[in-house]
């Protein structure tokens, strides 16, 4: 299950991620939290080599998604192929070491109708 | 406000310099810029000093008081100005204002950056730290990736081809042949880049679809401006290039939550504050140093500071309308592809190149009767953009 | 020299299969022609590695000094079972890289020097070495340790090789890491392209011997030292 977590601005109703203090839109000070809902969308992504520093891996596919409540991320696709459009899961895992603490974030794997998973 | 002046600019070659230290980089460049203007003991007032990681790359901070203290400014006001890659412009833009106000009279604005104190992959990690903390970076996001995902909505969207891409690596690896302080070098051919089955090899993705000749080089360099209330210049031996306007817009930190994530809404804003600033429009420009960290960014800020329509920078690019001798030179320095890109740099060093091609003196790549510059500087991926129009007066 | 003692210092050598020449399009649109050096080369090549001797950025001294010592011991039969390859570029020396048949089975990767830099002339030399003991000298794998971070990312990294325990490479040093076949196969279409046969005059202009450049030449070539003047 996911541990990612949207705002919504409980004045307008924009949906935020990531956390700002003040809405985007009317600089409202109070929000709800907006788990994503269902499967997402990919929205762009890019496979990416030469990573930095403490990152071994070859090669890692980053992506921007929209689930179907309209809550935007960026996540790790754990995936060989991604394709604009295709519909993903939701995860939560490690996706770095940071000053020697293992990071948590979103990992997206291809929906059951989608190819196969690394 | 008062009107603004540049009326000495200096830089060092940019590349790998071990030798030499970030504050002897800085120091270098500021005194070319002040010999330039032949301020002599002439004290400065101020000293503005563009640099976006020396805590990270070179474990230093304070950076604008060590310069002072190499080069003897003392007493005078100095700090550190901190933009991501727009520092250089930023520290520029506080600069001019300095001098604008009426508070201070000679300021020395020094940008310089030294980043190959580190290797690779943490010079990549530094760069990164641009990124949103919790929502990108964690994820390994790398500048490079920034632009690849902005590519993979643009390219389609504007009718811009890997071909064109690299014919803005091979226009400004050209120019940078023509700059003695480029980084690079080194002609480059489509054949090699792009159209040879060895281009695999030569050119990998780094970022797909951006690859390694999309991308700008990892640099050591500095670069300075001296200036001044227009009302002084008579007092300095060069021909006065006035700041005509500045601008500068901020937009979200991450692409997620740009409304339209082809938008790059901070370099529309920051270039009609500019142009508005300065009177002038964009069909005014003679010549231009955009900021190609990545080739697909030269294309995409030709289109939204207004030189072209969105769609018809690339078709500018092909038809040779941006090349040097062409009716808009973008980059004629080599820009950030050739003649790199020591982050905090950058906005200087497109100072200095305008400078030298509004008064004449940028030798072999010197665009014929340029009046007018413009200038963008791109802090983050386009979150803080800082830009500039620069006039030569009669 | 006294023959029977030479007898007994040299070496046996196994029967090695020489490597194809190919020419591979750089970036700016040169032709690298990429050919298997012989020992009569070797005084050449020792000019061209001298040089690096004294320059320590990027490792390039002890790199250097260690292929100078490997490319002697191979002209003055004490290294066995040897190979070298070098590119070549109108001529001019661009690049080298050597290694050895450690068993009939092994490869042991020696070195990778490229004296013209940027052009990731190193990146495919090292590609034609592991294509020649993986293709041409029939191993099935081959052993690789890197002394400098660029060596690192461009071998491990590139080819997704992990560390292995349990024995030491020739070269001592850190971990060695293993270039399989399974791997060479995934890294292969990303990683080593060139065309053969080299058009004949091409080959001929390589053949008729390795072209240097004075020791200053190589040494700003290296290091990227011209324009100081305008410090």
């Amino acid at each position: 299950m996911s541990h990612l977590v949207g705002h919504r601005c409980v004045e307008c109703g924009r949906l935020m991620n990531p956390r700002h203090l003040r809405c985007l839109d009317c600089n409202g000070r109070e929000f709800e939290e907006v788990p994503p809902e269902g499967e997402c969308r990919l929205i762009t992504y890019s496979e990416i080599t030469s990573l930095p520093w403490g990152i071994d891996e070859r090669s890692r596919i980053l992506g921007v998604v929209e689930f179907e409540n309209g809550l935007k991320a960026l996540g790790w696709l754990r995936t060989d192929k991604a394709k604009m459009g295709m519909r993903l899961n939701a995860g939560w895992g490690p996706v770095r070491v940071v000053g020697g603490e293992e990071v948590y974030g979103l990992t997206l794997v291809p929906a059951k109708s989608s190819s196969r998973t690394r | 406000m008062r009107g603004v002046a540049i009326v000495g600019v200096g830089m060092i070659p940019f590349g790998r310099r071990d030798e030499d230290t970030l504050v002897d980089m800085l120091s270098y460049a500021a005194l070319n810029a002040m010999d330039d203007a032949g301020i002599g003991d002439m004290p400065i007032d101020a000293a503005y000093v563009g640099n976006m990681g020396a805590g990270l790359f070179n474990h230093q901070t304070a950076v604008a008081s060590s310069l002072v203290d190499r080069i003897n400014l003392f007493p005078a006001a100095a700090e550190s100005v901190e933009n991501g890659p727009a520092s250089g412009g930023s520290a520029l833009k506080n600069g001019v204002l300095a001098v604008a106000s009426g508070y201070f009279d000679l300021v020395l604005v020094v940008a310089g950056e030294k980043m190959r104190e580190v290797v690779g992959p943490r010079a990549t990690d530094v760069v990164a730290t641009m990124t949103h903390p919790q929502a990108e970076y964690i994820y390994g996001a790398t500048l490079p990736s920034m632009a690849g995902m902005f590519a993979r909505l643009y390219m389609p969207k504007y009718g811009i081809t890997a071909e064109h891409l690299a014919k803005v690596a091979i226009k400004n690896h050209s120019n940078g042949l023509l700059n003695p302080y480029a980084h690079i070098h080194s002609r480059i051919t489509l054949e090699g880049i792009l159209t040879s089955p060895h281009a695999i090899v030569n050119n990998p993705f780094v970022a797909d679809p951006i690859r390694l000749y999309d991308c700008c080089p990892v640099s050591d360099g500095a670069a300075a401006c001296l200036l001044c209330p227009i009302e002084m210049v008579a007092q300095f031996k060069k021909p006065a290039i006035a700041v005509a306007g500045f601008g500068q817009a901020t937009d979200t930190h991450t692409l997620q939550e740009r409304e339209d994530p082809t938008d790059l809404k901070a370099v529309r804003l920051a270039a009609r504050q500019a142009f508005d600033m300065a009177k002038l429009s964009p069909g005014d420009v003679d010549v231009a140093e955009l900021h190609d960290a990545f080739t697909i960014l030269e294309i995409a800020e030709s289109e939204h500071v207004g030189f072209f329509e969105k769609g018809e920078g690339a078709k500018a690019l092909e038809r040779g309308q941006t090349q040097i001798g062409g009716s808009l030179p973008i980059n004629p320095s080599g820009g950030l592809k050739a003649r790199g890109h020591p982050v905090g740099a950058t906005g200087v060093a497109q100072a200095v190149e305008l400078t030298w091609q509004l008064r004449g003196e940028a030798g072999q790549r010197q665009v014929k009767n340029a009046e007018v510059g413009f200038s963008v500087n791109f802090g983050g991926f386009g979150n803080n953009v800082v830009a500039f129009v620069l006039r030569r007066e009669s | 020299m006294d023959t029977e003692l030479e007898a007994l210092l040299r070496p046996p050598a196994m029967r090695m299969a020489a490597y194809p020449s190919k020419v591979i399009t750089l970036a700016t649109g040169k032709q690298m022609v990429v050919r298997q050096a012989s020992r009569k080369d070797v005084p050449t090549l020792l000019d061209a590695v001298r040089p690096t001797l004294g320059i320590p950025r990027d490792y390039y001294d002890i790199v250097g000094a260690r292929l100078y010592a490997e490319l002697l011991g191979w002209y003055r039969y004490r290294v066995r079972d040897h190979y070298c390859l070098i590119g070549q570029v109108d001529g001019f020396l661009v690049g080298i890289v050597n290694g050895r048949m450690y068993t009939r089975e092994v490869g042991m990767s020696y070195h990778t020097l490229a004296v013209e830099r940027g052009l990731r002339i190193g990146a495919h030399l090292f590609a034609a070495k592991m294509e020649h003991h993986l293709e041409h000298l029939g191993q099935d794998e081959v052993w690789i340790t890197a002394e400098s971070p660029i060596g690192f990312r461009r071998w491990m990294i590139e080819y997704d090789l992990a560390p292995k325990e349990g024995a030491q490479h020739e070269l001592g040093g850190a971990s060695y890491y293993v270039l399989t076949r399974a791997l060479w196969d995934s890294a292969k279409p990303r990683l080593c392209v060139g065309d053969r046969p080299v058009p004949r005059k091409l080959l001929s202009l390589a053949e008729e011997g390795i072209k240097i450049a004075d020791e200053d030449t190589i040494t700003e070539q290296i290091l990227g030292a011209k324009r100081r003047m305008l410090q």
